[in-house]
């Protein structure tokens, strides 16, 4: 069944669009990702212009991680305090990332350099991730101590000053590795126009070493300020979010929400990570083949409407 | 006004002086095309007559030719990038941008263009895909042929462009009529149809109407809103987005 979309000016599979939005919101809600680094490739792919395509899922990810917000809530999953300094550290990174990615465009070569050091980024994450998780799967659960949380252990993190207690992720560290983490986000979210859940979420794990069970919905909670940030910024400088895509995917991604906090409600820990990592470099080598393979028609060709 | 449109004024002068005057009537079978939420593309029917003033059919000692380009007003921009392997990676290498690009342009015409009229000609009507004026827009080096061909490929692929060489037929010595299927991807606005009788490789008469791509209902009003307030359609994006993930979490509250 077709339906019409206004902004995008074409029609569209109903039952297509609300399946690729259950998709996303449930591997949105058991990993703590935004979904967009699927979501945005695939609309595109399936003829959905890419301005419109970027400024829609954003809709997606607002409700979907609302969504998963509240459920890991709930529960007592949810560190604010924690997500709210991420956000801190995010917001004015993604101030610098819009002067760094203007530098580099000024420099030529901006798509090249992004990328590269996107794929290196990604595949050394994903692949040590991997090979711990794998480890600890293994192993049976029993981690090979990089997560292993001691009570009372100190890591390097621990001599900064300007000290916090966060109560939910059991930590007492300083709140400059948190903000300056979420810095690095912003600016990566900027350059790349993704969200960024998938570095987040393992740095979270590994260099801040909260509890995996608290990580996901931190993670969903700071996503929510970003993708709501950039539906709006979409809508006010390009009027490009399409109200009935943005509708069929919200519907897909409520039931998609829903078997997400399930299964991953069931999963172990070192599961969890050992499927992120799958994740992570699934993504990473996407990133690659792009950059490899020779294209179909060696010229890529953008059209506007001119204003 | 475009050179194109310079010559074409020139031409139906020309052709008005004519000795072998002729009378060109035609039409489209719908004025208006709504598009609704199940809207999945449509044909339109373009038909005519040429005719000699007395309105008989012409001879069949003066052949006509009849081209019948349907093309869209609102100009687009485009930017072309070309990719070229460094090592193993491919990265963009050159860049153009290009404005004036028509949205949708369809062409049919009775026979293989380059049989109708010389290359110049149709250079000048814009006939065929090949020879679109594809502007190179202001501060760009002027683009080799390969991006312009890059720009027709693209839009080709989206089915937003495409001719029909030998689509228009003569039912009789005077009528004339063509299909053309608007795909479901037409950009909304008008359309401009456009008909040429060639005679021995001239513009013996040229007609031009117009076409609506309308939105109806709450496809045109989505779209109104999000052009004409788009402070207020984003805020209202968000909190729809923001309310649907809020009341989800209450409806499958019990489930777990």
């Amino acid at each position: 069944m077709q339906i019409y979309l206004p902004i995008a000016e074409m029609p569209v599979n109903i039952f297509l669009i609300i399946g690729l939005g259950a998709a996303v919101g449930f591997l949105s809600a058991m990993f703590g990702v935004g979904g967009g680094f699927i979501l945005t490739p695939f609309l595109m792919f399936l003829g959905i212009p890419p301005a419109v395509a970027v400024a829609t899922q954003s809709t997606q990810i607002v409700a979907s991680s609302i969504q998963g917000v509240i459920a890991h809530w709930r529960k007592g999953n949810v560190d604010f305090k924690m997500g709210s300094v991420l956000l801190g550290g995010g917001v004015l990174g993604s101030i610098a990332g819009i002067q760094l990615f203007n530098a580099l465009k000024a420099a030529g070569q901006a798509d090249l350099f992004v990328s590269l050091s996107y794929v290196i980024f990604l595949g050394s994450i994903g692949g040590l991730m991997f090979w711990e998780s794998f480890q600890a799967v293994r192993h049976g659960g029993s981690s090979v101590g990089a997560v292993k949380r001691e009570p009372g252990g100190h890591y390097w993190v621990h001599g900064w000053p300007l000290k916090m207690r966060f109560q939910r992720s059991k930590l007492y560290i300083s709140a400059i590795p948190p903000a300056l983490l979420g810095f690095l986000i912003g600016v990566l979210s900027v350059i790349m126009g993704i969200g960024g859940g998938f570095v987040l979420v393992p740095a979270m794990i590994y260099l801040l070493r909260m509890p995996s069970s608290i990580v996901v919905g931190t993670s969903l909670f700071q996503i929510i300020f970003v993708a709501a940030i950039s539906t709006f910024l979409h809508a006010i400088t390009n009027q490009t979010v399409d109200a009935i895509l943005a509708m069929l995917l919200i519907l897909g991604g409520m039931i998609g929400v829903q078997f997400g906090l399930r299964f991953g409600a069931r999963l172990r820990s070192e599961q969890m990570r050992l499927f992120l990592a799958i994740l992570v470099l699934g993504i990473c080598a996407r990133l690659a083949f792009d950059l490899v393979l020779p294209p179909t028609d060696p010229f890529g060709v953008v059209i506007e409407r001119a204003e | 006004m475009r050179p194109g449109a310079l010559f074409l004024f020139a031409v139906a002068i020309f052709a008005t002086a004519d000795a072998r005057a002729e009378d060109l009537a035609a039409g489209i079978s719908r004025d208006t095309v709504e598009i609704t939420s199940n809207f999945t593309g449509t044909d339109v029917v373009v038909f005519g007559a040429v005719e000699n003033e007395q309105g008989e059919a012409l001879p069949a000692s003066e052949p006509r030719d009849v081209v019948v380009v349907i093309r869209s007003d609102q100009p687009y921009n485009a930017i072309v990038r070309q990719k070229a392997p460094v090592g193993p990676i491919w990265i963009n290498q050159d860049m153009r941008r290009f404005s004036g690009v028509p949205g949708f342009y369809f062409l049919a015409s009775t026979r293989p263009l380059k049989d109708i009229a010389k290359p110049e000609t149709l250079d000048q009507l814009e006939l065929g895909l090949n020879n679109l004026a594809l502007g190179t827009a202001p501060g760009s080096i002027v683009g080799p042929r390969v991006y312009r061909e890059a720009i027709v490929r693209a839009k080709a692929r989206d089915g937003l462009y495409g001719e029909h060489q030998g689509g228009v037929s003569f039912l009789s010595g005077s009528l004339f009529r063509t299909t053309v299927a608007l795909p479901a991807n037409v950009p909304a606005g008008n359309l401009k149809v456009l008909v040429y009788v060639f005679s021995a490789g001239q513009v013996s008469s040229s007609n031009s109407m117009t076409l609506f791509i309308d939105k109806t209902g709450v496809e045109r009003r989505l779209s109104d809103f999000a052009h004409h307030q788009p402070v207020l359609y984003g805020l209202a994006a968000v909190i729809l987005s923001a309310l649907a993930g809020f009341l989800a979490s209450l409806a499958f509250r019990d489930r777990h």
